[in-house]
């Protein structure tokens, strides 16, 4: 959107018309549910579960309890956008053209869709193998 | 023994591009503020010495530049509550330099002007009397409203510093000037305007335009409230989609 | 532009207000997390496997001879406690609440996610000593 024609006299170029702060609440949002996936999970993994780590057989153990496993892709996902949606934002400020920028969202986007897959695909394959 | 002088470090650029440092020593006893030592070094030492100033009292924004590593205003900075006898002045950072101590202020301007820092009326009638306003909506806006142009706060702010696109401070406070003022009806357009991927999304509230301006406009904070604003501006934008979908 | 600071500018939080310092440290913070998060992803790759490389893996992580991972965990401890406090902070603060008091939060929040920090710390480490030999 140009403002040149309103008489103001200004060369500035506006930036893109994003959905700039419902992604800010989003990313508000994600960090709300981190902060509580991110205490059950520490808690469970190195104090409750009475050994410092997680062995194989409580993993696999964890994720084959449906409810665990619902949490784990949760926290995957959501956790995968908060921090992806972060690093965007960083290289975003560092100077770049808006035809980058394009470029890095679509980088982006395609990274967490990857992630995101191959986390997903993980657990559900991790979760159907045998403890030995 | 206590120096008689001061010692100004000035980081100077001649209008070729060539940069050097000069040094002048300034008696402590003819100068107060850091601006009268530098109207002391052209008068008296260096008459090439370039720098902005006017009005010599923190009203017209002109004498902004870099003191001791800080961007301030040289007229309301005493010389010595700096605390040390070497004062080191150079342009202000984050804009172009054109000459000595003079920057190109324009793309400043350019970003104030771009957030329509003036009075929008819904009706295109001219009004028939002075648009009235009581105390408490003057209240509202009377903070951001104090704000001297003087971009020492695009100085200050880490994203205009990587990002030169960034609207900056002192265009999104006086965005907010003007939307929180009872006579505007421009609002909505503003918050069109500031909400883009150059506007208020890149905004990390590190709240140093709020640490050097010098009139306390707290554009930090400006800049939180129109979010806020935007936000809401934004849900209702889908909301009002969803119910015209609906029916 | 040739006078811009740039990137290294987002770094230059001497002499600044708190705010400047939570800014980059929260970046940094930030940045460090991601890089774990994928090292995370790949660690946990390796249960496919099967038990027993999986478990030798994470074991000598803990136990020997890679233990000085122990100190790195400790201090990704640290940057995501700080930055899951001043994320509050920012949350609240940039939706335009206790805008008034953004340092004290800051310095409360902080203080308050190092308090229970030391307390995950001290727990997870009674674990790690007692629950010993795997």
């Amino acid at each position: 959107m140009s403002t040149e024609e309103n008489g103001s006299g200004t060369r500035y170029k506006h930036g893109q018309r994003t959905t700039g702060s419902i992604q800010w609440l989003f990313q508000a949002a994600s960090g709300v549910f981190i902060i509580f996936f991110l205490a059950v999970h520490l808690y469970v993994a190195h104090i409750n579960g009475g050994s410092p780590i997680e062995l194989f057989d409580t993993v696999v153990g964890n994720l084959r309890n449906p409810w665990w496993l619902a949490f784990f892709l949760a926290f995957l996902w959501i956790v995968t956008y908060h921090g992806l949606n972060g690093v965007k934002g960083v290289i975003y400020e560092m100077g770049i053209t808006a035809k980058t920028r394009k470029l890095v969202s679509w980088g982006i986007i395609a990274l967490f869709t990857v992630s995101v897959i191959y986390g997903t695909l993980l657990s559900l394959v991790v979760a159907q193998m045998t403890i030995p | 023994m206590v120096s008689e002088n001061y010692e100004f470090v000035i980081k100077r650029k001649t209008e070729h591009g060539v940069s050097r440092q000069d040094r002048f020593l300034v008696p402590k006893k003819k100068i107060s503020t850091v601006l009268e030592g530098l109207v002391y070094i052209s008068e008296n030492l260096d008459g090439t010495l370039s720098f902005r100033h006017s009005c010599r009292m923190e009203i017209c924004g002109s004498c902004s530049m870099e003191i001791n590593g800080k961007p301030k205003m040289a007229c309301s900075t005493i010389a010595g509550s700096l605390g040390t006898g070497t004062i080191k002045v150079s342009p202000l950072p984050h804009y172009e330099v054109i000459k000595d101590l003079v920057v190109d202020i324009e793309p400043f301007f350019d970003k104030y002007r771009a957030v329509k820092p003036y009075v929008i009326r819904n009706n295109e009638d001219k009004p028939s009397s002075e648009l009235l306003q009581t105390p408490e909506q003057f209240k509202l806006y009377e903070q951001y409203s104090m704000c001297i142009k003087c971009g020492l706060c695009l100085a200050a702010c880490p994203i205009s510093g990587s990002d030169e696109d960034y609207l900056g401070p002192a265009a999104l406070a006086a965005a907010l000037r003007f939307n929180l003022d009872s006579r505007d009806g421009g609002s909505g357009i503003r918050l069109e305007i500031t909400d883009t991927d150059e506007g208020i999304a890149r905004c990390h509230y590190a709240g140093e335009c709020s640490e050097v301006c010098p009139k306390d406009v707290d554009p930090s904070k400006a800049i939180q409230l129109l979010r806020r604003a935007a936000i809401s501006h934004e849900l209702k934008k889908v909301f009002r989609r969803g119910a015209k979908g609906g029916k | 532009m040739g006078s811009n600071s740039g990137v290294i500018g987002w770094g230059n939080f001497f002499h600044k207000g708190i705010g400047y310092f939570a800014y980059t440290m929260h970046r940094i913070s930030g940045i460090v997390i991601v890089l774990y998060l994928y090292l995370h992803f790949f660690v946990l790759s390796n249960l496919l496997k099967g038990g027993a490389t999986f478990n030798s893996l994470i074991t000598s992580f803990t136990y020997g001879p890679f233990d000085i991972f122990i100190v790195m965990d400790i201090l990704l401890t640290l940057v995501i406690f700080y930055h899951g406090a001043n994320g509050i902070r920012l949350m609240l603060n940039e939706f335009g609440l206790g805008l008034k008091h953004h340092k004290v939060m800051f310095y409360v929040l902080e203080s308050a996610a190092m308090a229970v920090m030391l307390l995950f710390l001290y727990f997870a480490w009674q674990v790690l000593v007692s629950g010993g030999g795997v």
